[in-house]
């Protein structure tokens, strides 16, 4: 059944892709693992960030929908644990990426193998009910797909659902005080740390969203106080509703290209900093 | 365990595989020892606790019994009420009560009086499994029932795992004789019970699961702020998503019993059907409204003696059904404006009762009359239900507050398609039920239409389940 999702297709030859990026030699383009969810796999042409970046840069993305913080520490411990060896780790996290407690549907399938999946679990403190529920997904992909075939019939059935969807996605609320940057930085840490031993070096990249310049702000701050290099291509503030989708949450095409060329001279000049900070 | 998680079901295939291989003392072991390992799925701290409650219980009964007449008894009995509703009271209400306490000092200019609070979590199921051992231990007391005489037939009574955790809440005269006799292997119960939990995860995970997606997004602001269309969403959706849900679980928890050779009592007889409130609480979760009449309202004097009595016996009963439900004021809202239009119906149908009025009412009486009479019922329920489903009175207030702005959204279309979809299949079944009046799902149809109609609720189930709220609503009560 896996086999004739799109999702799953383009996530496995990502991920094998990933499994196989070694460090560059002197003198050639530096590796770097991209992660993220919907927002760079609509934000981010990939093709032309690989153009605009081929002297400098080897990109490896793996782009899955509404994947968040545990869905890519278990992803990248994983990938880790095969023999991924990229030289740099850019990590796509917007507010409600950063601060979720959950994984996505199809993390355990794609990303995860048992002993994450129990991992996930101790984590983020599950009932057994639960563990066994994302367990299940890990072994079944009908089990893990159920939510994508609901949600295609009922695009198919209810008229202008996509206008619903908007609608229907539940909203973090952002913590007030310290302990957004608390939590932030806490799992920053624990991916940069993850990344340092593994010889990589990590960088986070905030992608717009509506709404979100405070919450940006605050992002970038506390990555810095961790020692992580936060990347803010574009303002939130600098984009109008039109470079968005329909559904107000997702770049459309034209954002997607302003997104994409001011990632790469961003991501480009990063890196550069980071080689000569490092030799 | 969940009842729609898989490791309910590879739970349930495995005890009822090893069920029926055992003799009728070793079932009732082996099923106790089953209960107490689902229940202990979720925290096993908490077995001790319903361990202990049942204990007390079973040898209160047996004091009870022995010390006829003498009057001890009643000492026994009210020792044994005080202890069944102060654990229930300790675990589920003593926040609430001290925080009321404290916001009613607060109003009076009492600030910042330092007032206890536990810090705890309510043990899955205490509500149910309580009135089911007060249920007991009146019983026992009226000399209605004979005590258990064995430990284990009263422990697993209490503790049966498919009604443990949400009911239906059995009667002892009804459950107790079916764990002392033998239970014999009937195939065609076997069906229906089969049937039955195919039938409960539609309702959960098609219907409820579904609505849920509309009723919270209406009731967390996420459909905008609240307009009369919002509203009408988002309270039919939450009447349709607990009526799956909680239909669903009591199908699911009948079908399980049905495998093991239980019967239990029918919990929900088409109440979206009903022509007012008083037979709505008839039809709506059977199990309780029948044990607050029998155990609360009838001992209240229930309508003895008629007039403003009767209205405050159902005032009270309505309140401290509502206060089951949960430790919130929108719970006794809930039911007081339950309590209320129950008083108001009463009233006219006993104005009603004049021969005058009654011709009167044979001619008015017809198809356009009852389902007039039916879209009234449902819509005063919804309009209680945005109360049972708020956070808190003020955010339900501020709900309904509403009412008036009829703001209208292209995007309600969708959601009221969606709404149609998933609520008016079950509306069908419930026509299709209560036209034949029959307890299981098409019951008269021949095996192989059954199973058909089966294979196709599985195709609807993998088709639509998929949806992330999972917990059953009833669960937190």
């Amino acid at each position: 059944m896996k086999h004739y999702s799109i999702t799953y297709a383009r996530v496995s030859r990502q991920y094998a892709e990933a499994v196989r990026v070694y460090p560059a030699a002197p003198k050639e383009p530096t590796s770097v693992l991209m992660v993220g969810n919907s927002l760079l796999l609509n934000g981010v042409d990939v093709d032309q960030l690989r153009k605009l970046t081929t002297s400098t840069l080897r990109i490896y993305p793996i782009f899955l929908e509404g994947t968040g913080y545990y869905d890519w520490l278990y992803g990248l411990r994983r990938l880790f644990r095969q023999g991924s060896r990229p030289q740099v780790v850019v990590v796509g996290f917007e507010v409600n990426t950063a601060l979720a407690n959950g994984v996505w549907e199809e993390s355990p399938m794609m990303l995860f193998d048992a002993r994450d999946v129990l991992g996930v679990a101790a984590d983020l403190g599950l009932d057994y009910t639960a563990t066994s529920n994302l367990l299940l997904s890990h072994m079944s992909a009908f089990w893990e797909m159920r939510s994508f075939f609901r949600r295609r019939i009922l695009l198919r059935l209810v008229p202008h659902f996509e206008d619903l969807f908007p609608f229907v996605r539940s909203d973090l609320t952002i913590p007030q005080g310290g302990e957004f940057e608390a939590i932030l930085m806490s799992r920053l840490r624990t991916l940069r740390e993850l990344c340092e031993a593994h010889g990589a070096k990590l960088i986070l990249v905030i992608p717009p969203t509506p709404s979100s310049e405070t919450a940006v702000r605050r992002m970038a701050i506390a990555s810095q106080k961790v020692g992580v290099n936060a990347l803010v291509p574009i303002d939130p503030m600098a984009l109008s509703p039109r470079f968005y989708q329909r559904d107000a949450i997702h770049l459309n095409f034209d954002g997607a290209v302003r997104f994409t060329s001011a990632l790469a001279v961003d991501l480009s000049k990063t890196v550069m900093d980071v080689a000569n900070r490092l030799s | 365990m969940l009842f729609d998680s898989p490791v309910y079901f590879i739970f349930l295939i495995v005890v009822v595989l090893a069920y029926w291989r055992l003799s009728h003392r070793a079932q009732n072991v082996f099923l106790l020892l089953a209960s107490y390992f689902f229940y202990g799925w979720w925290d096993w701290r908490f077995l001790a606790l319903m361990i202990g409650s049942t204990t007390v219980d079973f040898l209160i009964a047996q004091k009870i019994a022995q010390s006829r007449p003498n009057p001890n008894r009643k000492q026994w009995f009210i020792f044994s009420l005080v202890l069944n509703f102060a654990i229930l009271g300790v675990f589920k209400y003593f926040n609430f009560f001290v925080d009321s306490f404290a916001g009613s000092l607060d109003t009076l200019g009492f600030h910042h009086i330092p007032l206890p609070l536990i810090r705890i979590i309510l043990p899955p199921g205490i509500s149910f499994y309580t009135f089911q051992e007060v249920a007991y231990i009146v019983d026992v007391y009226k000399g209605r029932l004979e005590p258990a005489k064995s430990f284990v037939d009263y422990s697993l009574f209490i503790s049966l795992f498919p009604h443990l955790i949400a009911g239906p809440i059995q009667r002892p005269s009804h459950l107790l004789p079916q764990v002392q006799k033998g239970r014999a292997f009937n195939a065609d119960r076997f069906f229906d019970g089969m049937l039955l939990i195919f039938s409960g995860l539609l309702r959960k995970c098609v219907v409820a699961d579904n609505c849920a997606l509309l009723a919270n997004a209406a009731f967390s602001g996420q459909l905008g702020s609240p307009n009369f269309w919002v509203i009408l969403i988002g309270t039919y959706a939450f009447a349709w998503q607990v009526y799956g849900d909680f239909s669903g679980y009591s199908d699911i928890a009948r079908g399980s019993a049905q495998l093991l050779g239980f019967h239990f009592m029918i919990n929900f007889r088409q109440p979206f059907l009903s022509q007012n409130l008083q037979e709505f609480w008839r039809r709506w979760h059977i199990s309780l409204s029948t044990w607050l009449r029998d155990y609360l309202y009838i001992p209240l004097g229930g309508s003895r003696e008629g007039g403003w009595k009767t209205d405050r016996n159902l005032l009270t009963t309505m309140v401290l059904g509502g206060l089951w439900h949960g430790a919130n004021w929108t719970y006794v809202v809930f039911g007081a404006i339950h309590g209320v239009v129950l008083s108001i119906e009463r009233f006219f149908s006993v104005a009603k009762k004049k021969p005058a009025d009654a011709v009167r009412s044979r001619h008015v009486t017809g198809f356009l009359s009852l389902w007039t009479q039916r879209i009234l019922t449902f819509n005063i329920l919804c309009l209680s239900l945005a109360f049972f489903r708020s956070p808190s009175l003020s955010s339900a207030v501020q709900f309904l507050g509403g009412l008036a702005h009829f703001a209208w959204r292209s995007e309600y279309v969708s959601a009221f398609v969606m709404l149609c979809m998933f609520s008016l299949p079950l509306l069908f079944v419930d026509l299709l039920l209560e036209a034949s009046n029959q307890e299981y799902p098409f019951a008269e149809a021949p095996y192989a239409v059954r199973t058909g109609m089966a294979v196709i609720a599985f195709v609807v189930l993998a088709v639509f389940s998929g949806s992330k709220f999972s917990t059953f609503v009833y669960f937190q009560f």
